[in-house]
């Protein structure tokens, strides 16, 4: 599904070059479920950011489905963004000015879709989430794990092949935090390959496979049994 | 993503700033008015004037005029003070001249037992054009016969008739005009809406010419009117004419067609109120440059404060094209809904003017369609740097931010 080889990521700062990724080797099989744990400051966000290709390596390879990312246009990748990968923020990152369903019907918007199928995709979607009689609601509205179930729905939308989780539930409670978890992993069960960032080991359990990392370096692997 | 979807968001996002937008729309809602107003009201001024001239000018009549009398001052040398008979049988001997009449103006006073008044004299033929000018509307108006026998009798304006009689009726009265009594015969319509109504007044008095000439000797006859036969060449039967009469006054410039200085007062009519119409407009216009640069704040600000919604979109798979269509059609939405309503607005400023007014006022449609197509450009002029500016976000820093 992805791999990456070798994978850094240098910023400057100022006259300084900081390195956050020195040399990531990591491949994900379609299917699984891998959570990445590492303190703050580890470099972990920054591989969410170059798998959801939001970013590009300084150097190393990222293959997306058997293809050199660096080789594609900037079009390319919204493109790829927009088909292949959905993405989970801690913060939800609900357009504020839409109400739920707009919001999950946004994907496919700039993916093309008509108008009628987009509504009746996106209600489908909430409906998956349990969402069906929130279709309507405007985020304000909704409460931290409705939120949150809004924004995977969102992530669905296109059929997405990966889906990235940014701590999608270190903004929640630990209830709410588990049915999200609950969710993520039906949704696993269901074929889609999840890729998740956290610092809470419940969290990490629930994966198939846990990469720890430490000052952009993995340094750790565990298989689940 | 289709374009009509792209207008679908623009206007929901604009719809969520409803003070903002409409604030913002003002300023090019406010130049657009202006221009279409000050257009309207200056193709009406001016089409009021020409209209205006061009009633004094009659196809079938040549007005012909000794020129000095035109300039003030005292008489020069070679200067003709009256036309006279053998002028009128010059004019006369032309080919396709029907008619030769003639019109003295002055001014004198007229009066009853009881009141005064000023009055401008006219007097002439009674079918000539000036005469016709003016609508009888109590009696009649005096005939050839009446001018052929030199008959005592007169015409007022409403005005006129009004100041010497009030309500009374003054058909049949008597009026006294240089000592002589005048049988008042009809009474005509002041034309108060005529522009040159303005600076002649409209207390009139008019009579047959050969009575005015008992009355007056000394006036001079002042115009010449000849009237063609139809189908004949007036401008160059006007140039012949003027010609002969120079050559028999012996100064080539001692006459000329009237109706050629009326042109002149037209054209510099039409320069003067087209150099305001521009002056004004380009102010109008930078009113409008100014109402932009809202805009392109606005939208400045419009991107600063949903950077992290931009994030948020390309993270969802916007291209940055479609990013800067978004904000480019946000910025196009604003200016032509307040293109289309500041020419709502000019040509609703301009019908009230010439409600209130009397002077009519001409919505110009070359001049609206191009201020709409103006203000859209605007909004992309204006729109394209803060679009530019959203496009080329870090969609990570985006996300970021808050």
């Amino acid at each position: 599904m992805i791999e990456l080889r070798q994978v850094v990521k240098r910023y400057a700062n100022g006259a300084d070059t900081l390195t956050v990724l020195k040399g990531i080797d990591l491949r994900i099989e379609d299917g699984e479920f891998v959570s990445i744990m590492g303190p703050s400051g580890s470099g972990k966000s920054t591989l969410m950011h170059i798998m959801g290709l939001l970013d590009a390596p300084s150097s190393g390879t990222y293959v997306f489905d058997g293809q050199d990312t660096s080789a594609l246009s900037k079009p390319q990748l919204a493109r790829m963004r927009n088909q292949s990968i959905g993405f989970v923020f801690q913060n939800f990152h609900l357009l504020p000015r839409m109400n739920a369903v707009r919001n999950v019907e946004l994907p496919m918007l700039y993916g093309g879709i008509g108008r009628g199928e987009r509504r009746s995709r996106a209600l489908e979607l909430l409906g998956q989430v349990g969402l069906h009689e929130r279709a309507f609601h405007w985020p304000s509205a909704l409460s931290g794990g409705q939120k949150q179930r809004v924004a995977i729905a969102r992530a669905l939308a296109n059929n997405p092949r990966l889906i990235l989780a940014d701590e999608p539930t270190g903004a929640l409670d630990q209830k709410t935090g588990r049915e999200i978890m609950e969710l993520l992993q039906r949704l696993n069960a269901a074929g889609t390959t999840i890729a998740i960032i956290t610092h809470d080991p419940n969290v990490a359990a629930v994966a198939n496979r846990t990469i720890h990392i430490v000052d952009g370096v993995i340094v750790d692997e565990v298989h689940a049994p | 993503m289709n374009v009509l979807e792209m207008f679908r968001m623009a206007f929901s996002s604009l719809l969520t700033n409803k003070l903002r937008s409409f604030l913002t729309m003002l300023g090019i809602l406010i130049g657009v008015a202006s221009i279409i107003a000050i257009v309207a009201i200056g193709n009406g001024g001016k089409a009021a004037v020409l209209g205006a001239i061009a009633n004094q000018n009659l196809q079938d009549t040549i007005e012909i005029i000794p020129s000095e009398l035109v300039a003030p001052g005292l008489p020069q040398p070679g200067q003709v003070l009256s036309i006279d008979d053998e002028d009128f049988s010059i004019a006369q001997s032309f080919q396709g001249v029907s008619q030769v009449n003639y019109t003295i103006y002055g001014t004198s006073t007229v009066s009853t037992s009881s009141r005064t008044a000023n009055v401008s004299i006219e007097a002439g033929p009674s079918d000539l054009d000036d005469l016709a000018r003016f609508t009888v509307i109590e009696g009649h108006m005096f005939q050839t016969p009446d001018v052929i026998a030199h008959r005592k009798v007169a015409v007022l304006s409403t005005s006129l008739a009004a100041k010497l009689f009030g309500n009374g009726n003054p058909i049949g009265a008597t009026v006294m005009v240089q000592g002589t009594p005048l049988q008042v015969i009809g009474v005509a319509q002041s034309q108060e809406a005529n522009l040159f109504s303005l600076f002649l007044g409209s207390d009139y008095l008019y009579m047959p010419a050969t009575t005015c000439r008992d009355l007056y000797p000394n006036w001079g006859i002042s115009e010449m009117d000849v009237q063609i036969e139809p189908g004949a060449n007036r401008d160059q039967l006007a140039k012949r004419i003027v010609t002969a009469l120079n050559i028999h006054a012996g100064n080539a410039g001692a006459f000329e067609d009237s109706s050629g200085f009326l042109a002149g007062i037209a054209g510099t009519v039409q320069k003067v109120t087209t150099i305001l119409t521009i002056v004004i407009g380009a102010i109008a216009g930078i009113a409008l440059l100014v109402g932009g640069v809202g805009v392109m704040n606005i939208m400045l600000v419009s991107v600063t404060e949903r950077t992290q919604e931009i994030g948020i979109r390309m993270s969802l798979g916007a291209t940055r094209g479609a990013i800067l269509l978004q904000f480019l059609i946000e910025s196009m939405t604003i200016t032509t809904i307040g293109g289309l309503a500041g020419i709502l607005l000019g040509s609703g400023v301009g019908v009230a003017v010439s409600v209130v007014t009397g002077v009519p006022t001409y919505v110009s449609w070359p001049i609206s369609v191009l201020s709409f197509l103006f203000s859209a450009v605007i909004g992309v002029i204006c729109g394209l740097y803060p679009a530019n500016k959203a496009a080329r976000l870090d969609p990570i820093d985006a996300l970021r931010y808050e």
